[in-house]
């Protein structure tokens, strides 16, 4: 095929790189299918759900649908701007998510780390699956366990009174709240988070290793200076992502590990969601107009944290 | 760069393909039309031509019952109909039929717990069947029962005909004139009272009743030991007993009301639920509350007295019932006749007066899928129709005539052998679908007399003393029936808030001033809108 000479901005130039876009494809199309599920799954999950945020601005009327429903503007804003509650549930987000990310990050690079430095395989591997178990209990089971184990007659208390120690309210106040929160956060998601990392260390050239060792590198000198250098990409990578949830995660820990008492800790953003959706008079256009201003923070996050990783010469999320 | 170009038309292809999936899935129009179908059709005998799959959505936990066994399957065959029942937890019953509601995944019919602003939100958009204009005609029995609510009759002026069925809390049998709620009716345990020397009375304020805890508390009367819970209240009983009997608008219910002079105000800011307030906060620091009251589930306040037997006062309400299922309880857990230790008593404000609520005459709803049938829709009507009736009352309450009750000199007495109930018999009868309960407790024979006859007393007690220098927060159909956004966001679960204020460091009337102010910006615009539209 004879290659068309473009020229920026000509309808003849567009028109070639149509057509050579479809042969690209035509010819790669056996690698092209297998983008099909995924592409089908985004449209479905992530694209489609995305025509929902205009409830933002309108008054929801279910027989109405989401285009037939009346158009208010910024009401819906209005309102949630002057609630608040609002504001504080948005600082409170920020503020636990910032601490959470700063302390429960490390962990699972850590334990990929320790991980790889095991020698039997065997051992190594019950090892993982017992740090990735926790992952797949849900939040309803670990909190409930939780507050068994910490309550006034629980567990821990009761070893406490055994040994002469005072016992502590560690559900009901809100000092213990945070620590609580990130501690078991550690426990249930340390194990899942450290196999992203794994599959970098299992990517890393086996030569480095041997060399560093040719010349006289320890162990701990072989983490520091070639796993970890290795793996920086996808911590940034991770790091990234991880910022741009800073303002949605957590709901089910939260919401099931907090009571009367920590109210005034707990009010995240999820949570004032779930308040004022389900726990009183639906208005799912106040919803959407909560859920679109955290997702726009959301993003704009993201973005500060990429531009912050490109500046600091690592690798971005966006080229 | 070429590559690179190309990919970035290729994503911008995907995303107008996603867009166009978007629009297309989001213009197209779900079925919204509803199935009218035929009229219900009867043999020449009176029976049910057609068997018909009625889906209902109720709280009645119906995972012992047998839909099998000779009480449902007497209901069902007389009808002709096969349930498909869906049971509602309770802790989740406004948020799923929220959701049912919204989607338009409404069984045929179910009991919706009644709220104004999303019921007048649901009819407006149609959500909710709309009646027949004949209906009362159709369904005499059932229109008696609907005017005794209060409610039904002044909704349909409002939306233009009847959508709802609110259900009636009392019907044949009401105990008394002006009706209280039922709530504010404590448990004490009799027996440690006589043993630490506390005089029983029909009435106490908290401070006396902190007076008793705190003698439980030091002598330990029942031996109980380090499990002891003086005073076994959840966070709702705290906003009960604690904050209610001192202000009567410290509740949801009652928080916005017209004050004397004429305007609006918001109740939890009256200086009165402070007072509430420092007394559950100085019950809390005496160590007379559970250390973690504000975790307890529902039931667990009560469970303490009945149960496991470490309490000294607890929540009771004033229906016979609760007190029958007491009387039950301590018998099977604890081995005790409760007649002999359990003292019933209303709580008083600390100036003497009595607080509460005027009790509208319903409770909760029925509402009917959008979408149900002509056919169905009739014969649901005809089952709620018959539910109300003397028969019917009976039949739902008391089982089979000559088998688990007879009437003798013109009383109702129960058959069943003692120790038993009708719900031991046949669990999880939901089929009394309209008239509560309340209604038939007064009378009925499976409740011990003397607990059926304190119960009326209790209500009259009640009546008395609010119309006698008390304070009873009237049911204000202004406030209640009047709907818009500032109004729906001002909706706050004050025993969270409460629980909340008690357990805060610092001074309590700083926190509690600060707290308020902090509301002022929901609640101020909702005050203004009820001035403007209410106010003399």
């Amino acid at each position: 095929m004879k290659p068309a000479t473009i020229s920026p901005g000509s309808s003849k130039g567009e028109e070639s790189k149509f057509k050579r876009m479809f042969v690209d494809i035509w010819k790669y199309r056996m690698t092209y299918t297998l983008l099909i599920p995924g592409l089908i799954w985004l449209i479905l999950f992530a694209y489609m759900p995305m025509a929902g945020l205009s409830l933002a601005f309108k008054h929801f009327r279910a027989n109405d649908g989401i285009w037939g429903s009346e158009f208010i503007g910024l009401e819906n804003f209005e309102y949630l701007f002057r609630d608040p509650a609002f504001a504080a549930a948005v600082w409170r987000t920020l503020y636990v998510n910032i601490i959470k990310l700063f302390i429960t990050f490390p962990f699972p690079i850590l334990l990929a780390l320790l991980l790889n430095e095991l020698r039997m395989r065997r051992y190594k591997k019950v090892l993982q699956t017992a740090f990735t178990f926790p992952h797949f209990l849900s939040w309803i089971i670990v909190s409930g366990i939780i507050i068994n184990v910490l309550a006034y007659d629980g567990f821990v208390n009761s070893l406490l009174s055994l040994v002469g120690l005072p016992t502590v309210n560690f559900l009901g106040s809100e000092q213990n709240f945070y620590p609580m929160i990130i501690l078991t956060d550690i426990w249930k998601s340390t194990g899942w988070g450290a196999i992203v990392f794994m599959a970098a260390i299992s990517g890393i050239d086996q030569e480095q290793y041997e060399a560093a060792q040719i010349d006289g590198a320890t162990r701990i000198q072989q983490m520091f200076r070639v796993t970890l250098p290795n793996i920086m990409p996808t911590v940034t990578i991770m790091f990234i992502l991880s910022v741009g949830g800073l303002m949605s995660s957590g709901f089910d820990q939260i919401f099931n590990l907090a009571n009367a008492a920590t109210q005034n800790v707990s009010q995240v953003l999820d949570v004032y969601i779930y308040r004022v959706t389900f726990q009183s008079s639906s208005d799912f256009g106040f919803s959407s107009a909560v859920s679109l201003f955290r997702s726009i923070v959301n993003m704009v996050l993201l973005l500060l944290a990429d531009r912050a990783a490109k500046w600091m010469g690592g690798d971005g999320l966006f080229r | 760069m070429k590559a690179k170009n190309m990919f970035s038309v290729k994503t911008l292809l995907l995303l107008a393909l996603s867009l166009v999936m978007v629009l297309v899935t989001a213009c197209s129009n779900g079925s919204d039309d509803a199935a009218t179908g035929t009229a219900d059709e009867k043999n020449e005998d009176g029976t049910y031509k057609n068997n018909l799959t009625i889906s209902y959505a109720g709280i009645t936990d119906i995972s012992k019952a047998d839909l099998q066994d000779k009480f449902h399957k007497t209901f069902s065959d007389k009808f002709n109909i096969t349930w498909d029942y869906n049971y509602v937890d309770w802790d989740s019953w406004g948020e799923k039929l929220r959701l049912w509601i919204n989607s338009g995944d409404l069984p045929d019919f179910a009991s919706w717990n009644y709220v104004n602003g999303d019921a007048m939100n649901y009819i407006d958009q149609g959500l909710f069947y709309k009646f027949p204009e004949d209906w009362k005609e159709r369904w005499p029995n059932a229109a008696k029962a609907y005017e005794s609510t209060g409610l039904g009759e002044r909704l349909e002026e409002k939306v233009g005909g009847t959508y709802v069925l609110p259900r009636p809390v009392y019907f044949q049998n009401k105990p008394a004139d002006p009706l209280l709620n039922q709530i504010g009716v404590i448990a004490i345990r009799k027996d440690w009272a006589e043993k630490v020397g506390f005089e029983l009375k029909d009435a106490y304020t908290m401070s006396e009743l902190m007076e008793f805890a705190k003698l439980v508390k030091e002598q330990d009367p029942g031996k109980v030991g380090k499990r002891l819970v003086p005073m076994s209240f959840n966070a709702g009983d705290i906003l009960t007993g604690f904050v209610m009997a001192n202000n009567e608008h410290g509740r949801v219910e009652s928080a916005f009301y017209k004050g004397e002079d004429g305007k609006y105000h918001w109740g939890p800011a009256d200086e009165s639920t402070l007072t509430g307030l420092k007394l559950a906060q100085q019950a809390y620091k005496d160590g007379l509350l559970d250390p973690e009251f504000y975790t307890w589930k529902n039931s667990e306040g009560g469970d303490a007295f009945k149960v496991t037997g470490i309490s000294a006062v607890a929540g009771l309400g004033g229906l016979a019932s609760y007190r029958q299922e007491m009387d039950t309880a301590m018998k099977k857990n604890l081995n005790l006749n409760s007649s002999d230790v359990v003292h019933e008593a209303l709580i008083i404000g600390e100036d003497g007066k009595y607080r509460n609520l005027e009790q509208v005459n319903f409770w909760s709803s029925l509402v009917f899928s959008p979408n149900v049938t002509q056919e169905k829709f009739e014969r649901i009507m005809d089952m709620v129709d018959y539910s109300v009736t003397e028969d019917a009352q009976k039949f739902l309450n008391l089982g089979f005539e000559g088998e688990d009750w007879k009437e003798e000199n013109g009383e109702l007495v129960s058959t069943l052998p003692e120790g038993t109930t009708l719900e031991d018999k046949y669990p999880g009868r939901f089929e009394g679908l309209y008239v509560l309960g309340d209604d038939f407790s007064v009378i009925n024979p499976a409740i011990k007399k003397e607990f059926r006859d304190r119960s009326v007393e209790l209500y009259k007690e009640k009546a008395s003393l609010s119309t006698d220098g008390g304070a009873m927060a009237t049911y204000d159909w202004d406030f209640q029936l009047y709907t818009s956004k500032a109004k729906d966001q001002a909706n706050f679960t004050f025993e969270t808030e409460y629980a909340n204020l008690i357990l805060q460091d610092g001074d309590l009337e700083t926190n509690w001033k600060k707290w308020v102010e902090s509301k002022q910006s929901i609640v101020q615009p909702v005050i203004d809108e009820l001035n403007e539209n209410f106010a003399k």
